[in-house]
């Protein structure tokens, strides 16, 4: 079988050789496992997770945290969004709630939440604070954005008002909810993993991260760093693929 | 049988664009409105429409019609192929199957056999406009409103939409109330000329153009005469 890489590709590949080998340098450096441990190391680390009989508890529950953090997210994000972006005056209402969820730092809120709710929800609690705010000015803004002459065209042309909605509002908006869900999807994993550290759910990649830590297993940590890399990325790729799937017009 | 626009006053954003203004329109023929830029054309298309209300007059004749329209844009969902686009505006009453027959028939009229699963970004500009074309005559109306569609347009495109066009009205003969500036594209299209004044609006020129849709070629004596008289009119 031949495989044949771009020029652009190869400079991709170059970036991961060049964090390996730094990566590397630092390892022969500091020459400690208790500072940063070799990669090849590290990668044996990793793929002894999968061996751990607790892997699919510890990442099926972190996944289903942010799944239902996500579409709890999303149905927040859509209704609130709609309304808003129907209503001006409800947007007005809505922008320094939005704007204040935003700038409060994640770690604030996981503070907070620590106090109110139990270890389980305090993940998703603030996943849902750290992504449904990106869905929810995507959708206003993609309303917003909505071509006023296709609306007026279908207007004159007696097209039922559910229509409307189905074929020229919820069509142009869709690829500011997809590139909405993207970038609350990047954030949302972040959160949910460091809620998942300071809350010590009974399982979740946060809290077995934090024990590695405590245990001064560097190589733990940045195993369970790449797994967490892993599932952010398929998830990307997901929706990277139902927005080409979705959006065909362009 | 005439539709009339009778005792129209509008005023819109502080100007006086009608005053106790009335105007006809003959039934099964194309008229073409010329006017300066800004006269209120535009606004009379939208009143005869129903999407702005006049602040006083009647329209008669108008009440049971129904209108479809092409714009300057051709204003096509883009998400949506070119059989989509002309079978959206078709409503609920018309089954599928009727649907899809009419879809067909009117983009083998515009000439886009083979397009049909095209998306508009994928469609030249012209060919755009000419998918416009076709939803305004496959959608069931009476009354064809048509505000600049032609404008921005290249003389040979416009030579080719203005064919395309003649040649499907010539099936049912809509009623098409044609609202421009150019009085080429009037002299190409029109049955009868209307020339409007700057607001308020008075008609300053009314002439019927003999000539078969079919056989104009503007560059005879007649036209050019009528198209002297036209500029002149709308000069004054």
């Amino acid at each position: 079988m031949k495989i044949s890489i771009t020029k652009r590709q190869g400079y991709t590949i170059a970036g991961v050789l060049f964090m390996l080998i730094v990566w590397k340098l630092l390892a022969i450096h500091f020459n400690s496992d208790f500072i940063i441990p070799h990669p090849e190391k590290t990668f044996v680390t990793t793929i002894d997770l999968f061996t751990d009989s607790n892997f699919v508890a510890i990442i099926g529950s972190t996944i289903l945290r942010g799944i239902v953090g996500f579409v709890l997210s999303c149905i927040l994000g859509l209704g609130l969004g709609i309304i808003a972006g129907v209503s001006a005056n409800f947007n007005a209402f809505l922008r320094p709630i939005l704007v204040t969820i935003r700038s409060v730092p994640v770690i604030a809120l996981i503070l907070l939440a620590l106090i109110w709710l139990n270890p389980n929800s305090v993940p998703i609690f603030i996943a849902l604070l750290t992504m449904f705010p990106f869905i929810c000015t995507n959708v206003i803004d993609g309303i917003n954005s909505v071509d006023k002459e296709l609306v007026q065209m279908a207007t004159f042309y007696r097209v039922s008002r559910s229509r409307i909605v189905r074929e020229v509002y919820i069509p142009a908006i869709m690829p500011f909810i997809i590139s909405g869900a993207s970038s609350a999807m990047g954030i949302g994993w972040r959160a949910i993993i460091i809620g998942e550290v300071l809350s010590q759910p009974q399982y979740g990649i946060g809290t077995v991260m934090q024990a590695a830590q405590t245990y001064l297993k560097v190589d733990v940590v940045i195993a369970w760093t790449i797994v967490a890399v892993v599932i952010s990325y398929v998830f990307e790729k997901v929706i990277r693929w139902s927005e080409h799937k979705i959006v065909v017009w362009i | 049988m005439s539709l009339q626009v009778k005792g129209l006053n509008k005023e819109y954003e502080g100007m006086l664009l009608y005053s106790n203004f009335d105007i006809d329109f003959t039934e099964g023929t194309i008229t073409c409105i010329l006017g300066p830029s800004g006269c209120g054309k535009t606004t009379l298309l939208n009143i005869i429409g129903g999407t702005v209300k006049p602040d006083s007059g009647t329209l008669v004749g108008f009440d049971k019609k129904v209108i479809s329209y092409i714009f300057q844009e051709p204003r096509l969902l883009p998400w949506r192929t070119v059989e989509q686009n002309i079978e959206f505006v078709l409503g609920k009453n018309i089954a599928s199957a009727e649907k899809k027959k009419i879809v067909r028939q009117f983009i083998q009229l515009v000439e886009l056999d083979g397009f049909e699963k095209y998306y508009p970004s994928k469609l030249s500009g012209g060919m755009r406009q000419r998918v416009s074309i076709a939803r305004s005559f496959a959608y069931p109306s009476d009354i064809i409103l048509m505000d600049e569609a032609l404008k921005g347009l290249d003389v040979k495109l416009k030579q080719n939409l203005i064919r395309t066009f003649s040649r499907i009205w010539q099936a049912d003969r809509r009623t098409v109330i044609f609202v421009t500036h150019d009085v080429d594209e009037a002299l190409m299209l029109g049955n009868e000329v209307i020339v409007f004044s700057e607001a308020p609006v008075q008609v300053v020129m009314r002439q019927k153009v003999e000539v078969p849709l079919t056989n104009r070629t503007i560059e005879t004596d007649y036209f050019k005469a009528l198209k002297q008289d036209l500029i002149k009119a709308l000069g004054s």
